[in-house]
Order: structure tokens, then C-alpha cells, then sequence
């Protein structure tokens, strides 16, 4: 039996977790985490479009850093971008019902971009989980500085005969 | 009071096309959840597992508000000072 390329499982998690926020995770089997994201990135993103209504904030022509933030979440932009490229463009004068103006424009942005970044950061965690087995990136950093700062303790400890103080009498017993 | 939300708005409006009018005043309050996601994020990012991620959550969701707060009641600070200056 051939094991996957790691880059290609990193890779495979990576586009995963960009396409349904949580993906990554639920295809590592971290379900529990995966559910989570998929909630607190989903609600803001369909919370902003909803507000913002798409054909004004899921639009490169119309906002194109919006759009890039946004593509953070790549099926939910697509599949927004694809809607607002139906509907029909309104000359400016006249009110469009298809715009949000201040503040529920503002509203939807911020949501929208928010969710984007957040699902950046959720790919991230997502690929460094697969190239590291499951671990979270921040768990294996604190292993590596309570590794670090005992080894610096035990460098710099001082053995009690050394000191001339006896030792405790059950020292090295069960703590 | 509940003018946006009267029928005539509601009548014709289709999700994701149409935007949605929001009440007067709600702002400011949509912050708070819009937080609440980022702290949840921010949490798993550093989580091993779902379990206890509850506690982590409040106290970064605490720390970013009151982070957020003081900022704001700086810049006010600020502005107002700059106005009295001028």
C-alpha cells in the first residue's frame, strides 16, 4: 500500500478547508473542531451577504479588495459572484434594489471580509494540522518552549551538594 | 417604529438579491457577534479538540472587547481634545 505524497495531503487539506470552511478539518477527523468553524465562518459570511445582498458585495468590479478578502471562502464567493452576475445593472440615478447603502453596506463588508480572513486562517491550521499529524501549529510551538525552558532549567540548576544543603529525604519520589 | 419592516419591504424581498434593511440602532450591537466568531476561530486554531473550548473562548471574546473599548474611548479622547485645542 503507497502512502500520499505529504505535499499532496497538505495540498488536498488546504483546498479543501478554502472551498467549505471546516472541510480541512473534518477530512484530518477532527469533526468537532471542523463543525465549529464551519459555523462561526459560515454565519458571518451568509449573515453579510444576506445584509449586503450580493450583487454590490460579492463583485470584483464593484469592491475588488472586498473580493479578494472574501475569496477566503471559495465556494460561498463563487457561488455569490455567480448570482450577482445575473442580476441586472441599474443606472445610478435611480435607487437599485439590488444595493445597500450606509450603513447596511458597511454592516455587510466588514462581516463578509471578516469571514474571508477567518477562513484564511482556518486553512492555515488546516495544512499545518496535515503536515504535522494532527497537531495544532501553536501546540507543537508551546511543546517546543517547554522543552526549551527546561532544558535551560536543568542547565542552570545547581545540585544541592553543591550547595552543601542536604537533600530532602524523599527527593525523587512520586510528585 | 417598525417602519423597516413593513410588509411592502418584505413582500419583495428574495434573500441574497435584495439587501436586507437593518433596524435603526443595531449598528453598534453587531460587533458582538462578529467578535464571538473570532474568538471562536482564533480558539480552535490553538485547540487539540472541541472539549474545554468553551472558557478559552469567553476570555479571548472579553479581552479583544475591552481591547476594542478602550481604543475607542481613546480616539474619542483624542478627537475631543484636538477639537478643544483647535
Amino acid at each position: 500500500m503507497s502512502r500520499t505524497d505529504p505535499t499532496i495531503e497538505v495540498t488536498r487539506i488546504g483546498l479543501l478547508a478554502w472551498l467549505l470552511p471546516g472541510a480541512g478539518h473534518y477530512a484530518l477527523g477532527q469533526r468537532g473542531l471542523a463543525k465549529i468553524l464551519f459555523i462561526a465562518i459560515s454565519a458571518p459570511y451568509l449573515f453579510g451577504a444576506l445584509v449586503g445582498g450580493v450583487k454590490e458585495s460579492i463583485n470584483p468590479r464593484a469592491n475588488g479588495w472586498l473580493f479578494v478578502a472574501e475569496c477566503g471562502v471559495g465556494s460561498y464567493t463563487f457561488a455569490g459572484w455567480m448570482l450577482a452576475s445575473r442580476l441586472p445593472s441599474i443606472a445610478p440615478p435611480t435607487p437599485s434594489p439590488y444595493s445597500s447603502y450606509y450603513p447596511e453596506s458597511d454592516v455587510a463588508q466588514i462581516y463578509l471580509a471578516t469571514a474571508g480572513m477567518l477562513n484564511l486562517l482556518a486553512i492555515l491550521d488546516a495544512m499545518a494540522r496535515a503536515s504535522s499529524g494532527g497537531q495544532a501549529l501553536f501546540a507543537r510551538e508551546a511543546a517546543r518552549k517547554r522543552a526549551a525552558a527546561e532544558a535551560r532549567a536543568a542547565t542552570h540548576a545547581v545540585p544541592p551538594a553543591a550547595t552543601g544543603a542536604a537533600p530532602p529525604p524523599n527527593s525523587g519520589s512520586a510528585a | 417604529m417598525i417602519g423597516w419592516l413593513s410588509a411592502a419591504n418584505l413582500v419583495a424581498w428574495a434573500p441574497f438579491v435584495n439587501p436586507l434593511k437593518l433596524p435603526p440602532g443595531t449598528r453598534l450591537w453587531l460587533v458582538l457577534p462578529l467578535l464571538l466568531c473570532v474568538a471562536i476561530v482564533y480558539r480552535v486554531t490553538r485547540a487539540q479538540s472541541a472539549a474545554g473550548l468553551v472558557r478559552p473562548t469567553l476570555t479571548t471574546f472579553l479581552n479583544i472587547l475591552i481591547g476594542m473599548v478602550l481604543i475607542a474611548a481613546g480616539a474619542y479622547a483624542a478627537h475631543e481634545l484636538v477639537l478643544r485645542m483647535a
